[in-house]
């Protein structure tokens, strides 16, 4: 009789044993497969170049199981409501945090506030100045001013007297971009810089400013605008003075209206950059941090130059046409 | 209740570590039964595992098969929904007067604004220049029409249809779309005369590249389209493609036309499937990850290991159990066992238990006690062993005999006999000498012989020669050993009840031979017989010696047997008025 018994209590000390050690495993792959949340501030809403930048992070999220938020101010020299953002991203605890800075220095300080709270924080775009960053990913600027450089000698020979249009002074993209410019144009010692100027990375500025130029050096041969906005600014202004192939244009960025432009022969060349790389690379790159794994302290993303001729190329019109939703 | 738990437990775990004695029952038993039973979990649990794996893999890749053959469906869609309208547009053009005019204008307004993805629909003639579209757009000023791929190759080729792969339309003004064209060469009435012209409907690709994009297979799995050179038409990251940051490999893809395949790509392994679309040429290529399919391995791998190990967990403790249960009982009769190896023959056990171990302490009762019983058979044949060594001994020095012998030499010197004074005790002292013998019990025949016959001639002088003896033995048998004073009671009974009261002369006969490996006396006389049942009880009874040496017939036959066993002993024959004949049986003792 108490041997029953005893069986009985035995049997179902076990099945508690097994009960509780069965469904550990379960609950275990249900924390590894976590999906990582993850944050893009990128320098503002909507636009050509920040629209491919989140196609290329929506790819990689996809592929690397991550959940990423956009975020981005209206404007883009709106530091201030950039770092309104970072910070709530940090204080809302995600994984890690992509940031294309508005500023060099200013958001320094919330990388590195960033990353006391363990968040990593990766850098696309532009660079920010501080140890912090885990990667940067973008363009090697100096690089993209080589190949402005280039664009400028080919179209225009090496005798001849040319403006820059850059963006921001001060800017970590813009003094890069112009370095490597310098670099090129030194080797060419009768091409001339006769005037250098900062349109704030405003088109109105930036046409007003080439129309100044222009009346001041009226035997100017080319113009080499830094960024975007600044090609827009120069190429209007020459549009409307009819001096298409008469002051050659060398620009960045492959907005609509630069395309059209260089299709109607006002630009000749345009510099552009990998929007997509950066967005992919900095949520791949992103996931692998939150996961312990080393990343590339910086990647390069590249550039081409896209003039009238190649600009139908298979190739060319993936780069220069990205689908956008 | 606390203190039974813990008392349990303590057992268990005192059961479990008695059962790791290698070769105990116990041992035994959760070993044999535990490597059974876990071979046969293992095998059902990797049989189930494979199984599970197979029907995941297969899940995967006819799940792949099938979104790739909807998105095959959805393209075919839209391709046809292309060519439809290119037809309509063609017959409509054919029956209309001449081109451009207003009503195949309305016409195409209508077709595309029903059809949604068809963005262009154009009229040009031979020369490149643009007859009639819609949208009503401008064309660019510097275009040259006559280089673009999808108006050269329908012009040299009439009556084919050009799907041109996706590309920025770059036709009209300010306008970049991406598209898939479809050209063909037609005739067109203008101005009154047939021509031949291109008629161009363009399909938008975004409608194309959405579906692609909405595709997934598995969590990082996705589809591309190549077409028939391996150029890529479409891939979700084809910005990285380009820039050479990632690379499929369609020389490998170009080859199928249809259905899956493994690919190792960057160390992983991705399974490749495969589909080719209509009028195109193009291939849509779905990719799905392994290792994705490889977590639910590991998930079932995982679930199954955890139950396999409970399960034998669970297995050992339950046949640790039985075992410890079964084995129980029996330790407790090798405990009892014990006892008995001891000696204590006292003892009945009660088992509690299985059948067979219940029928096994029962036998070992019984045998318990048969043994008790063999005891103390024993100990009473020892004891009447002795008894009847103490009647031999007293036989040996008979006083009576002794008395009436010294009497009868007293007697023979008195009457100056001094020859037969000298045999006499010559005899006596041998007979003496043999009887003691240094108080061996087992002599040589020869002496039994001596001391026989000493007997003998000490009688026959008492006797006045009233009988004579003879023995016969032959020499191979004086050295084989015999029970000592055997001889002597049958010779005193046949002289006292034979021949005492005989007329005639009596005779003694004593012969010896071996037998059937038997030593065998006789012992005959002439005497007076003796009744048939005094003869039956001569050796049963505890007969009275009837004025004899004290030491009966009978206590020779119980030496003999209690030496020798049952089948020894002695044999009476006896006729009245004839005589008695005694056979005595013992072994050959060498």
């Amino acid at each position: 009789m108490t041997k029953k018994k005893n069986l009985f209590i035995f049997s179902i000390i076990l099945i508690v044993i097994i009960a509780v050690v069965i469904p550990s495993p379960n609950s275990e792959i249900d924390n590894r497969e976590r999906k990582k949340n993850i944050t893009l501030i990128v320098k503002m809403k909507g636009g050509n170049y920040w629209n491919t930048v989140r196609l290329g992070a929506e790819a990689a999220a996809k592929e690397y199981n991550a959940g990423v938020s956009f975020v981005a101010a209206d404007r883009e020299r709106d530091v201030k409501e950039q770092i309104k953002l970072v910070e709530g991203a940090i204080d809302n605890k995600v994984d890690a945090i992509i940031l294309a800075a508005s500023d060099y220095k200013e958001l320094s300080t919330f990388v590195d506030k960033a990353n006391s709270n363990n968040i990593p924080v990766i850098t696309i775009d532009t660079e920010v100045d501080s140890k912090n960053a885990r990667s940067f990913i973008g363009t090697d600027n100096i690089k993209a001013g080589e190949k402005a450089g280039e664009a400028l000698v080919s179209s225009s020979g090496v005798d001849c007297k040319i403006a820059v249009m850059s963006f921001v002074k001060g800017s970590k993209n813009a003094e890069q971009r112009e370095k490597g410019l310098n670099d090129v144009i030194l080797k060419y010692p009768s091409i001339k810089v006769v005037a250098k100027e900062y349109c704030q990375s405003d088109a109105d500025t930036a046409a007003a400013l080439t129309r100044k130029v222009i009346s001041e050096h009226k035997d100017l041969n080319a113009i080499v605008a830094l960024n975007e906005v600044a090609a827009i600014g120069v190429s209007k202004a020459i549009d409307d003075m009819n001096l298409e192939g008469k002051v050659k244009v060398v620009g960045f960025d492959n907005a609509p209206e630069e395309i059209k432009l260089l299709e109607g022969g006002v630009i000749q060349a345009i510099v552009i950059q990998n929007p997509f790389s950066m967005g992919y690379f900095g949520v791949k790159y992103a996931v692998e941090a939150v996961e312990g794994k080393k990343i590339p302290k910086s990647v390069d993303t590249g550039v081409k130059v896209i003039n009238k001729e190649n600009l139908y190329l298979p190739d060319n019109q993936k780069l220069v046409f990205p689908f956008i939703k | 209740m606390k203190e039974r738990i813990k008392k349990y437990v303590v057992g268990f775990i005192y059961r479990v570590f008695n059962s790791l004695r290698i070769r105990s029952i116990q041992f035994i038993i959760t070993v044999s039964f535990t490597v059974i039973t876990t071979l046969a979990i293992l095998i059902v649990g990797g049989t189930l595992y494979n199984k599970f794996n197979r029907a995941a893999e297969e899940n995967a890749s006819l799940s792949t098969t099938q979104i790739i053959e909807q998105v095959n469906l959805n393209l075919d869609d839209y391709l046809t929904s292309m060519v439809q309208t290119s037809n309509l547009l063609n017959s409509s053009i054919n029956k209309n007067p001449a081109v451009p005019n207003d009503k195949l204008l309305e016409q195409m307004s209508v077709i595309l604004s029903i059809k949604q993805d068809i963005v262009t629909a154009a009229v040009f003639s031979e020369d490149g220049t643009l007859l009639t579209g819609f949208p009503n757009s401008k064309l660019k000023a510097n275009i040259d029409i006559e280089k673009q791929e999808w108006f050269h190759s329908a012009l040299y080729t009439p009556g084919s249809l050009f799907v041109i792969p996706p590309h920025v339309q770059n036709l009209f003004e300010g306008k970049y779309d991406w598209v898939v064209s479809l050209s063909r060469c037609i005739t067109v009435n203008k101005n009154g005369q047939w021509v031949r012209g291109i008629l161009l409907v363009d399909l938008n690709f975004k409608s194309i590249e959405q579906l692609c994009r909405r595709v997934s297979l598995g969590r990082r799995g996705y589809i591309y389209i190549v077409d028939s050179e391996g150029n890529i038409v479409y891939h979700p990251q084809q910005q990285l493609v380009y820039m050479g940051l990632k690379y499929e490999n369609n020389d490998e893809i170009l080859k199928h036309n249809y259905g899956s395949f493994l690919q190792n790509y960057n160390g992983e392994k991705r399974l490749v499937t495969i589909k080719t679309v209509n009028y195109t040429g193009w291939k849509i290529v779905g990719i799905s990850y392994m290792d994705e399919l490889i977590a639910t391995k590991k998930d079932i791998n995982s679930y199954v290991w955890y139950t396999v190990i409970c399960g034998i967990i669970f297995i050992i403790a339950i046949f640790a159990f039985i075992s410890a249960k079964i084995s129980q009982p029996i330790k407790e009769l090798k405990k009892s066992m014990k006892l008995v190896e001891e000696g204590n023959f006292d003892i009945n056990i009660d088992v509690k238990g299985e059948d067979e171990v219940v029928q096994l302490s029962k036998t070992f009762n019984i045998m318990v006690s048969k043994i008790r019983e063999l005891v103390n058979q024993n100990m009473l044949e020892q004891e009447a062993k002795r008894k009847s060594e103490l009647n031999a001994l007293q036989a040996q020095i008979n006083p009576h005999f002794l008395y009436n012998t010294l009497d009868s030499v007293v007697w023979m010197a008195e009457n100056g006999k001094s020859q037969d004074v000298i045999t006499m005790v010559t005899a006596l002292a041998r007979l003496f000498r043999i009887s003691i013998s240094r108080g061996k019990n087992i002599i040589s025949v020869e002496q039994e012989l001596e001391h026989a016959r000493n007997y003998m001639i000490i009688q026959k002088i008492r006797y006045k020669n009233k009988f004579h003896f003879e023995i016969d033995a032959p020499p191979e048998v004086l050295g084989y050993s015999t029970l000592k004073l055997i001889l002597q009671p049958i010779i005193e009974n046949a002289i006292y009840h034979g021949i005492e009261y005989m007329v005639d002369e009596g005779l003694i006969k004593i012969s010896v031979k071996i037998e059937e490996d038997k030593l065998v006396y006789t012992i005959s006389d002439n005497g007076l017989g003796m009744k048939q049942e005094v003869l039956e009880n001569i050796l049963s009874y505890e007969s009275k010696n009837i004025g004899g040496s004290g030491v009966g017939v009978k206590n020779v036959h119980e030496r003999i047997q209690l030496s020798f066993g049952k089948e020894y002993g002695l044999k009476i024959e006896s006729e009245l008025e004839e005589g008695t004949t005694v056979i005595i049986t013992i072994p050959l003792i060498c």
